[in-house]
């Protein structure tokens, strides 16, 4: 946790605050001045889409060597995708709310996002129903991998589609059309940076936590077999049968 | 032929086997032996491949698992559906090996159920069937977990005959504390 | 090939002989048809409201039916059998097949009865088929690969469902983007784009189902 209180993240946090607040309002929305949650949300949109292809990563490594820290890896960038797809879901749900007047209006990318965040849920679900951490992390790997192709059209092609853009509220045009004026790209791009800082710390503490209690479980089984409650802790080798049976 | 060295497997934080070590030539029959609960079948398990080991390895003659290893358990199912005939014939495409179903079905006593579905079977003749496909691909291993628990005398001694066959070819491992089974063993592992 | 075969084999005689899985869902398949029907008051539904309904019965009689190919193997112990004898990959391979055989089965037949009792018209009969074959195709693929990823779990049927739900809505909605265009409502082109967007959704779950099938149950 001493990482966490770093006086310099904790510095960048204030920085980050600070710009979001600081920048002028953004006149093409409704209540401009409470559009700035944008700094936040896109960012948090940002870094599901990169742990959702990173908790796919680690899964094929998994499924490649079955070396135990790919899958701690694994699951670490899937819980944190979770936690920042719901943030995206959160911010977003406030942001219609106050431009467009309803907390949830079925807007196709209110929905669709909300299908890559069920299926960051199944993926812990999977995980959680298994009680062999073998089986576990050889099923949340293939899961991670197949779900890249739904995730992909929900988060890349879905949004693209003339249908979808019919449809939607959602500024899609604007941020892809770079409709943003420089000063919100910087907002945003600092946003992000802090976020993506304060994510690789919670991934790293993540994952040493893994690595503790994996090698804390060896432990116990050690010390468990040492009191031969439950294996001999000693070569156990076959012996031979004397001439005339085997009882 | 088969050769075990330091094999420990574990369940959640629990080591159920550990440091085993063996290694067996052809002609060889070890009999594992242990109270309940001791890992005999998690070990037979782990030297079919249906398990993988948490340390230590498992050396096996050279060539695909399912021809290389024939294993026999009590808790291995068959499909209810299907007859013995059907099993053996499946079995066979699946290892891509001959159908020799009829002379299988022969040796171990089923010839005239072999058209009736083995949901209609009696534990003794599903425990003879799953010799049969144990037995199938001639394997150079042959593993049996408890192989005469649900046996009648007919059945124990075609089992005898069977392991004596298989010493011409290979090792067998025995699980068991039946001391009719131990009669053949050639060595021991008692497991504590 | 021969092995992919035997499983297809297996499973056809297991069908047969117990008739549970195409049973079970060609019976929900009509029921769940028949209670729209009366839910709906006699009322012909639009296009695009008759296309989802087509397709949420699809995908719910594909989650009900479909993981039993690979959970009943688990259930009654045979799974070790399998693995014992057979490859991972012509196992997995034959019994997605199958699935897709009983999924168009059960497509086939809940498309005909909601057209006859919706009386909602086609428009576009080429459409409609690419638009339900491929669904049919997809969701067997994505399903069968979840049903293979949850063996092993102790609320498998419940997690199979859990698991594969999410998975597949972005192919229900191509596959309302193709049934609404063949039911009547929007552009044709929009409809053929869906279509080769189901299209490339079931080569690639055919494509990495296998692959990923086969990496899962290489080891327990």
């Amino acid at each position: 946790m001493k990482r966490l209180a770093n006086p310099y993240l904790f510095g960048a946090v204030v920085v980050a605050t600070i710009v979001s607040f600081a920048l002028p309002d953004a006149d093409s929305f409704r209540v401009p001045s409470l559009a700035r949650i944008i700094f936040w949300h896109l960012p948090c949109a940002f870094l599901t889409t990169g742990l959702v292809f990173l908790a796919a990563w680690f899964g094929l490594r998994y499924l490649g060597s079955r070396d135990t820290r790919w899958d701690i890896r694994g699951a670490a960038a899937l819980e944190l995708g979770a936690l920042f797809g719901a943030l995206t879901m959160v911010t977003g749900i406030l942001f219609s709310k106050v431009q467009w007047g309803e907390w949830w209006q079925n807007d196709p990318r209110q929905t669709s996002f909300l299908m890559v965040l069920l299926i960051l849920a199944a993926g812990l679900s999977l995980r959680a129903g298994l009680s062999d951490e073998k089986k576990a992390a050889s099923a949340g790997a293939g899961y991670a991998l197949f779900s890249l192709i739904p995730n992909f059209f929900l988060m890349f092609v879905f949004p693209r589609l003339p249908q979808v853009r019919q449809r939607s509220f959602h500024p899609s045009e604007t941020i892809q059309t770079g409709g943003f004026d420089g000063a919100y790209w910087t907002g945003i791009l600092v946003v992000f940076a802090c976020l993506a800082w304060v994510t690789f710390i919670v991934y790293r503490l993540r994952v040493e936590a893994g690595e503790l209690t994996v090698r804390a479980e060896f432990a116990d089984g050690n010390r468990e077999a040492d009191r031969g409650s439950a294996a001999p802790d000693r070569m156990v080798r076959p012996v031979p049968v004397p001439p005339g049976g085997g009882d | 032929m088969l050769a075990v060295r330091d094999l420990g497997r574990k369940f959640g934080p629990r080591w159920v086997l550990r440091h085993i070590e063996f290694s067996l030539e052809p002609g060889e029959v070890l009999v594992v032996r242990g109270r309940n609960g001791a890992g005999k079948s998690t070990l037979l398990r782990l030297l079919a491949g249906l398990l993988s080991p948490s340390e230590g390895t498992v050396a096996l003659p050279p060539g695909p698992l399912r021809t290389a290893v024939g294993y026999a358990a009590l808790d291995l199912a068959l499909y209810p559906g299907l007859t013995a005939r059907e099993h053996l014939q499946f079995s066979a495409t699946m290892r891509q090996i001959e159908d020799s179903g009829d002379v299988l079905l022969g040796q171990v006593g089923l010839a005239n159920a072999a058209d009736r579905p083995v949901g209609q079977f009696s534990s003794g003749m599903r425990a003879r069937l799953k010799l049969a496909l144990a037995l199938q691909a001639s394997p150079p291993v042959l593993l049996l977990d408890e192989p005469t628990a649900s046996l009648d005398e007919e059945g124990r001694a075609i089992v005898d005959t069977l392991v004596d066959r298989q010493r011409d070819r290979g090792v067998v491992v025995l699980a068991t504390n039946d001391p009719h089974d131990c009669r053949q063993a050639t060595g021991v592992l008692q497991l504590e | 090939m021969k092995e992919v075969a035997a499983v297809f084999q297996k499973e056809w005689r297991a069908e047969v002989r117990s008739r549970h899985g195409l049973f079970t869902a060609g019976l929900f398949s009509v029921l769940a048809v028949v209670a729209m029907s009366f839910a709906g008051y006699g009322l012909r539904p639009s296009g695009s409201l008759a296309a989802g309904m087509l397709c949420v019965t699809l995908l719910f009689s594909a989650i009900l039916a479909l993981p039993r190919t690979f959970l009943i193997e688990d259930e009654q112990g045979t799974f070790d059998l399998l693995r014992l004898i057979g490859e991972p990959g012509p196992v997995f391979v034959g019994k997605t097949l199958y699935n897709i055989v009983q999924m168009l089965v059960t497509g086939a037949l809940l498309g005909t009865v909601f057209l006859a009792l919706s009386g909602v018209e086609v428009r576009s009969g080429p459409l409609l088929v690419a638009g339900l074959g491929l669904q049919c195709v997809a969701l067997a693929a994505a399903v069968s690969l979840c049903g293979a990823l949850v063996i092993g779990a102790s609320n498998r049927w419940v997690l199979a469902g859990a698991v594969a739900m999410p998975l597949l809505l972005p192919q229900v909605f191509l596959g309302v983007g193709a049934l609404r265009v063949a039911l009547g409502e929007g552009m044709s082109a929009g409809g053929w784009q869906s279509v080769a967007g189901l299209a490339g959704f079931a080569v690639a779950a055919l494509a990495s189902g296998p692959l990923i099938a086969s990496a899962v149950w290489r080891e327990e």
